[in-house]
């Protein structure tokens, strides 16, 4: 398995690149679509500068059932910012009460590209350093979910 | 069969999902997320019980079903994997942004009033 592994998401929005970066940047905005569904974002903090901290918690809601209330957060620093166009940070994400097992260290680097008045947004997320069972999930990552039930199914049968 | 060839199957990987993002669900909740018909849903649940994937407890009428987390614990980080979160972060800004172009633009949204001299948007 290489040691890093990375993957590629791309989108294209219907927004000017100003503003799409303000919803990136500014942390009300952010908290708005961070989180996955029933999942809140209770802190979100942009220190929007180089070695500027980003910190962001997500929090399972109500219908998230047994884990209701677990808090993932991510903490980390900007190593790039260049306003409308790119966006870096290095950051460490984990289950909180949990041990180190479920943390996971990436790289994530935002493109942001004007396509007519509309934007593109490519993010590029690089995962330098994870436990097992983490990396076993980001083993297949950049594939549609079959190729990564295939890789995991083949990791799990090779631990038995 | 074994908890990943059951969970191989694209119907019984949704039910996988929404128990891990929901933790406990009723048979007709599970259902309530199908177009398939109910039968179909309990034949996958059926399945996913004989692999050991789901625990199922019963509450009155009702059956309950929870994930059974022994042999699936390699699967967590899994179902919470970073495709997962960033396609549904990007959706949510996309769907942020489409609200709020329609909230400041009222003219495109009364299109049926008709103003034809203007460009074609």
């Amino acid at each position: 398995m290489a040691k890093n592994h990375e993957a590629q998401f791309e989108k294209i929005l219907d927004a000017p690149k100003d503003r799409v970066w303000k919803a990136w940047t500014d942390p009300k905005q952010v908290a708005n679509w961070w989180g996955p569904d029933n999942v809140t974002i209770p802190e979100c903090e942009i220190d929007l500068r180089v070695g500027g901290k980003i910190y962001i918690v997500m929090m399972a809601g109500e219908a998230m059932g047994q884990y209701k209330g677990t808090r993932w957060p991510m903490e980390g620093k900007f190593t790039k910012v260049e306003p409308l166009t790119r966006l870096t940070y290095t950051a460490r994400a984990w289950t909180e009460g949990q041990g180190p097992e479920t943390q996971i260290d990436q790289i994530t680097d935002v493109f942001f590209e004007d396509l007519k008045g509309k934007t593109k947004v490519t993010i590029k997320v690089t995962i330098t350093n994870a436990d097992t069972a983490p990396k076993a999930a980001m083993a297949g990552m950049s594939y549609g979910f079959n190729q990564q039930l295939e890789k995991l199914a083949k990791f799990v049968a090779a631990k038995r | 069969m074994d908890t990943l060839s059951a969970i191989a199957e694209p119907n019984r990987r949704k039910i996988i999902q929404l128990l891990a993002q929901r933790g406990k669900l009723t048979a007709s909740e599970i259902a309530g997320h199908f177009q398939s018909s109910g039968p179909a849903v309990s034949q996958h649940l059926q399945v996913l019980k004989e692999a050991k994937a789901v625990f199922v407890t019963h509450q009155a009428q009702k059956r309950i079903y929870s994930l059974n987390p022994e042999p699936l614990h390699e699967l967590r980080g899994w179902l919470f994997d970073l495709t997962n979160q960033w396609e549904q972060r990007l959706d949510k800004l996309d769907s942020m942004l489409k609200k709020e172009k329609a909230e400041t633009n009222p003219d495109k949204s009364q299109s049926r009033k008709g103003r034809k001299n203007g460009k074609k948007s």
